[in-house]
């Protein structure tokens, strides 16, 4: 078994190390300075090939890299962005079965999250395939006592195959950031009494320098627009702070919310699954907190 | 695409058999359904009497998406702690032709108009009719509806557009509307594994369960049932808005409280909520039907206030099939003979007066206000189960009582007049008698 | 040259009710991608396909589009639960001279994302996958797409290209009346797939997270560690404790644990 992870300016995506770890250690590294990422795979890699190139560019890379994956049976890339990129332009190069967004990677038995989290497909795989791995689901603790990675270099060749022009890359931006990239999110839910809850929430965010989100129940009465809705046929976000009014936390809300270090939750019943989950659980009517919240932070 | 003959509005009962109807008989038929699918939103009690879809549909029972046969029909008097209950049950309704059966509406609507889209008629979804076309001298010739480029122009439109249909309003058939005239119900749909209810229900394989409650409303003027599906039972009440409105009870209070009498809560125990719903019920009956038709023009159903809401009765999916099938006949008669004037459609008048459609409103036209009124609602449950206790009470030493005197006794107690009782008596009797 | 225009779209059955056709339909993000192929065409002149790899009820999702705007459609006869690669072959043969294809980033049901990029290598096309914004002008689109650590890569795509949009990326059209009229009896080309079509094998069992590698938890007592280990994404919290508050007591300490935490 073998790791490709795509490096960006020397950073892992979400999920590399993991990738690496499922691995056993060995791991292609392909992207913008993969030399620096590797030392963040100290304790983790044994055997990394790194190939440095500035472009992440996933029809020319997986040409790229077929030559050099051929004899290897098993691929693993993390599901993150440039991975799930990657990964069926692999399996198309090298002509293998690909089992995308898995639990646990073995040589005999892959497991597969499908139906919005809801359901494991325990599959037996082909000999040969390519797998990508969700980030979060293994875990990984370096090991102080591994000795550093045997490191191969690579040149990177060229590919005849045709991909689409990289004009720029943006860093997140806090001043354009949406929903999906928010730090902070304070979101409604059907415990909110009426439209102009969203509005006041909308105001109260801005104090909080927060953008807002909402449940499916909200979107679908019109109360915010569809791009607000979080989760599973929503958007996927990742704040620090969530911030929960009147959501009963159902599993496809839940699912996009990433992992907040600190959850609040305004809520009329306690034993609904987001208060379960929230570090700050408050029993009280949501719509008149807000008003208490939004006269206190004005 | 060419003007269709017909526009039927709404599918549910009512507006997929006036398509079927239509269609079958040759017209080009538009049905316009606002939810997704026909029926996906609608909700009533459970219990449907498909008797007369036995030519439209033959041998329907083999079809129809039911849940249970009903084959125990229970009336039950409740007081805060006591229950009496009339119970009946029978093998015949268990078999073939059937009588009535609990169904989930979207599944029941679904089919029915799957009936209606095999006849032709074209079924679009997802549709709202927002207002009414007319020509220069009044007469109705279309709908607008809330897609762009939405106005759709007929010969006929029909609507069944369900309670307080804002059509027959803006076609002006309504004199006038009265919140008085409504009933709201409320319903929990709550799962319990099959065999469960079989044993609670007394009940095997396909067979099921209707309870129609009286005195477990509060203060508030209404009724309860309980009603078996397969694998949930219905548990609700209808609620005379006047009342609920002036009181401040919220409709979710009152079911709790039916769920926690001693009768009924053994009936649902464990049941895990899976669906809260509400509508409202046109209640009176005869008293607020408007006029039926007017040029170019018919209202059938709930919209034409046709559902018979009677105390051990509710019934209103078998009117609005009725009157659809009939709405549909008429139409095609008008379109044959070129006259859908509200001359042209004079026989959907006469086909619902001839039938039990209108026969069973004129007959049963005091039993809502009787089964609504105070003295049904609150002296009467209190008073017939104080006497069926003191009958089955065994006072030894003291002798059994006359039935004449615990009559007289109770009757007493409870504030009811003798005279009231009479004329209370009467209209029952000629009601339901 | 061809100008041919194509968008994905998968009929879905909704979970919770996998045999009813009556919940079944197409994700928000097939829609925009849909409604951003309509825009295209309509931007472009260029004739919009709708395909479907599919049952027969899937058409009503192809008639839906044709409602919308799409001038032909084809459904591909095919069970659902049919391998990526597959899907996409058979897409792709239906599709041979396809310039532009949008697709939805994920199906909502086995959801990998991966049809658009087998599609890509099939097509000979190039991707760009997980849009979350595109803008049209004379020369191509320009999209902008999610990647790592929250940056965004903007993509200049010229034709072949498959592109996958978010569903936030744009608000499907309503049917007019008369299209959706038209819809109704519009012809949907059916083509059985060249190559045998194969179905996942696989057991299905309900998701349980699995076991994680952490680190030893840092923190000074026990709270924290607690705290630091259990995390949304693995298992239910069970360090709080849920506090009953008048309103205004609820906001004062929501405002006090905003400024222990810092955020204030
Ligand atoms: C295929 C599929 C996809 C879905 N995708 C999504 C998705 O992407 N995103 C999403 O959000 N949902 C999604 N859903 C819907 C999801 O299952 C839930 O129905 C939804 O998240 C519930 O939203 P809610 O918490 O706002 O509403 P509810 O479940 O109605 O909960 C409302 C909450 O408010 C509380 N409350 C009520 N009154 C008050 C008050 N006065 N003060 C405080 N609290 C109060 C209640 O106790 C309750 O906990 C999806 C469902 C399906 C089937
Ligand atoms: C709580 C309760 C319990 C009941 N119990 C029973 C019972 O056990 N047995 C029984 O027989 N009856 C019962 N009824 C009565 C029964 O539900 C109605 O009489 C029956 O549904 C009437 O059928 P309909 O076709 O006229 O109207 P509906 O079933 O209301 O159908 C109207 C249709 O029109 C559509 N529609 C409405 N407006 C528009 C518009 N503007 N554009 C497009 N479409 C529109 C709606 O979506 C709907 O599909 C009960 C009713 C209630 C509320
Ligand atoms: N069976 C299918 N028919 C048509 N398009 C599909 C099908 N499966 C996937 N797609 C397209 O590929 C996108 C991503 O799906 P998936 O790769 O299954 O997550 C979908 O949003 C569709 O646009």
């Amino acid at each position: 078994m073998i790791a490709v992870v795509v490096v960006r300016d020397g950073l892992l995506p979400a999920g590399g190390a993991e990738a690496v770890a499922e691995c056993e250690g060995r791991a292609v590294l392909i992207g913008s300075q993969a030399s620096v990422a590797a030392e963040a795979l100290h304790g983790i890699a044994t055997q990394l090939t790194l190939i440095e190139r500035d472009t992440f560019l996933p029809g020319a890379i997986a040409d790229e890299l077929a030559a050099l994956l051929a004899n290897e049976p098993i691929v693993v890339l993390p599901a993150s962005p440039d991975g799930r990129d990657l990964a069926p332009r692999l399996a198309a190069a090298l002509q293998r079965q690909l089992l995308a967004g898995a639990t646990a990677v073995t040589a005999d038995r892959v497991d597969l999250v499908r139906n919005s989290g809801r359901e494991l497909h325990r599959v037996v795989p082909d000999n040969r395939f390519i797998a990508t791995l969700h980030p979060g689901a293994r875990g990984v603790v370096p090991d102080s006592m591994l000795p550093a990675p045997a490191i191969k270099t690579a040149k990177s060749s060229t590919s005849k195959v045709v991909d689409a022009d990289v004009i720029a890359v943006h860093p997140p931006d806090p001043a354009t950031v949406d929903l999906a990239e928010a730090a902070r999110i304070v979101s409604g839910g059907a415990g909110l009494d009426g439209p102009d809850r969203m509005r006041q929430l909308a105001e109260i965010a801005l104090q909080l320098g927060a953008s807002v989100g909402a449940t499916r129940v909200v979107t679908d009465r019109g109360w915010a627009p569809h791009e607000r809705q979080i989760g599973t046929t929503g958007v996927a976000v990742s704040p620090h702070l969530y911030m929960a009014f009147g959501i009963a936390g159902a599993v496809q809300h839940t699912s996009g919310l990433g992992d907040p270090a600190h959850i609040v939750s305004v809520n009329t019943d306690p034993h609904c699954p987001m208060m379960q989950l929230a570090d700050l659980a408050i029993v009280s009517d949501a719509n008149e907190t807000l008003d208490a919240l939004q006269a206190l932070l004005s | 695409m060419s003007d269709p003959d017909v526009i039927v509005v709404g599918g549910g009962p009512a507006g997929s058999c006036a398509a079927i109807v239509a269609a079958r008989a040759g017209l080009s038929v538009v049905l316009l359904e606002r939810g997704p699918f026909p029926g996906s939103k609608n909700m009533y009690g459970g219990v449907v009497y498909p008797r007369i879809l036995d030519d439209l549909i033959p041998n329907w029972w083999e079809e129809a998406p039911i849940q249970r046969w009903v084959t125990r029909r229970a009336t039950m008097l409740l007081t805060e702690t006591q229950a009496l209950t009339v119970d009946f049950r029978t093998e015949a309704w268990g078999k073939a032709p059937y009588n009535g059966a609990t169904a989930y509406r979207p599944d029941f609507d679904a089919w029915l108009a799957g009936y209606a889209e095999a006849a032709g008629a074209q079924v679009l979804t997802s549709t709202t009719v927002t207002g009414l076309l007319r020509d220069d001298k009044g007469a109705v010739v279309g709908v607008t509806t809330d897609r762009p480029d939405g106005d759709l122009r007929a010969r006929v439109v029909i609507a069944c557009d369900g309670v307080n249909s804002f059509l027959a309003k803006e076609a002006g058939l309504y004199e006038h509307t009265d919140a008085k005239h409504f009933t709201l119900g409320v319903k929990e749909t709550l799962a319990l594994p099959k065999e469960v209810i079989d044993e609670r229900f007394g009940v095997r394989g396909r067979e099921g369960v209707d309870i129609e409650i009286v005195g477990c409303t509060g203060g508030i003027n209404g009724g309860g049932f309980v009603y078996t599906n397969l694998d949930t039972v219905a548990v609700g009440v209808v609620l005379k808005l006047t009342k609920l409105a002036a009181q401040a009870t919220r409709p979710e209070q009152i079911i709790a409280n039916l769920k926690g009498h001693p009768a009924i809560a053994p009936l649902i125990e464990g049941g895990e909520m899976k669906e809260y719903s509400a509508h409202l019920i046109p209640e009176a009956g005869l008293r607020m039907m408007p006029k039926m038709t007017t040029d170019g023009m018919m209202v059938a159903g709930d919209a034409a206030a046709l559902c018979l809401a009677a105390g051990i009765w509710l019934e209103g999916v078998n009117f609005a099939m009725a009157s659809g099938m009939y709405a549909g006949e008429t139409a095609v008669e008008a379109v044959r003979v070129n006259d859908v004037s509200a001359k042209g459609l004079v026989g959907y008048q006469r086909r619902l007066s001839n039938t039990f459609v209108l026969k069973d409103h004129r007959k049963l036209r005091r039993a809502p206000e009787l089964v609504l009124s105070d003295r049904v609602q609150h002296l009467y449950p209190q008073m017939m189960a104080n006497i069926a206790e003191r009958m089955f009470r065994v006072d030894n030493p003291e002798p059994k009582p006359g039935l004449r005197r615990i009559l007289r006794q109770e009757r007493k107690r409870a504030g009811v007049r003798r005279r009231h009782l009479w004329r209370d008596a009467f209209t029952g009797f000629r009601s339901y008698g | 040259m061809s100008n041919r225009i194509v968008v994905c779209l998968k009929w879905v059955l909704q979970a919770g009710e996998p045999d009813d056709a009556r919940f079944a339909g197409v994700s928000p993000a097939d829609h925009a991608a849909l409604e951003l192929a309509l825009q295209w065409a309509e931007r472009t002149g260029g004739q919009l396909t709708a395909i479907t790899v599919g049952p027969p009820q899937a058409e009503t999702a192809l008639r839906d589009a044709i409602a919308c705007g799409a001038s032909n459609a084809v459904r591909i006869d095919a069970p659902l639960s049919t391998n990526s690669a597959d899907v996409a072959a058979a897409i792709a043969s239906a599709a041979h001279d396809a310039k532009w294809v949008w697709c939805g980033d994920y199906s909502m049901d086995n959801g990998s994302g991966s049809v658009p990029a087998f599609l890509a290598a099939a097509l000979s096309a190039s991707q760009a996958l997980g849009v979350t914004n595109v803008t049209f002008d004379d020369s191509g689109i320009t999209a902008t797409r999610r990647v790592d650590g929250g940056r965004r890569e903007v993509l200049a795509v010229h034709a072949p290209v498959v592109i996958s949009v978010e569903g936030a990326t744009a608000r499907l059209r309503r049917a007019s009346l008369t299209a959706l009229r038209a819809s109704t009896t519009a012809p949907v080309d059916v083509v059985v797939p060249i190559v045998a079509m194969r179905t996942s094998q696989h057991t299905i069992q309900p998701y349980r997270p699995r076991a994680r590698a952490l680190a030893m938890p840092s923190g000074a007592n026990v709270l924290d560690r607690v705290r630091s280990l259990t995390t949304t994404g693995t298992a239910v919290a069970t360090h709080h404790e849920v506090e009953t508050l008048a309103p205004a007591a609820a906001a004062a300490r929501i405002v006090d644990a905003l400024r222990d935490w810092g955020y204030l």
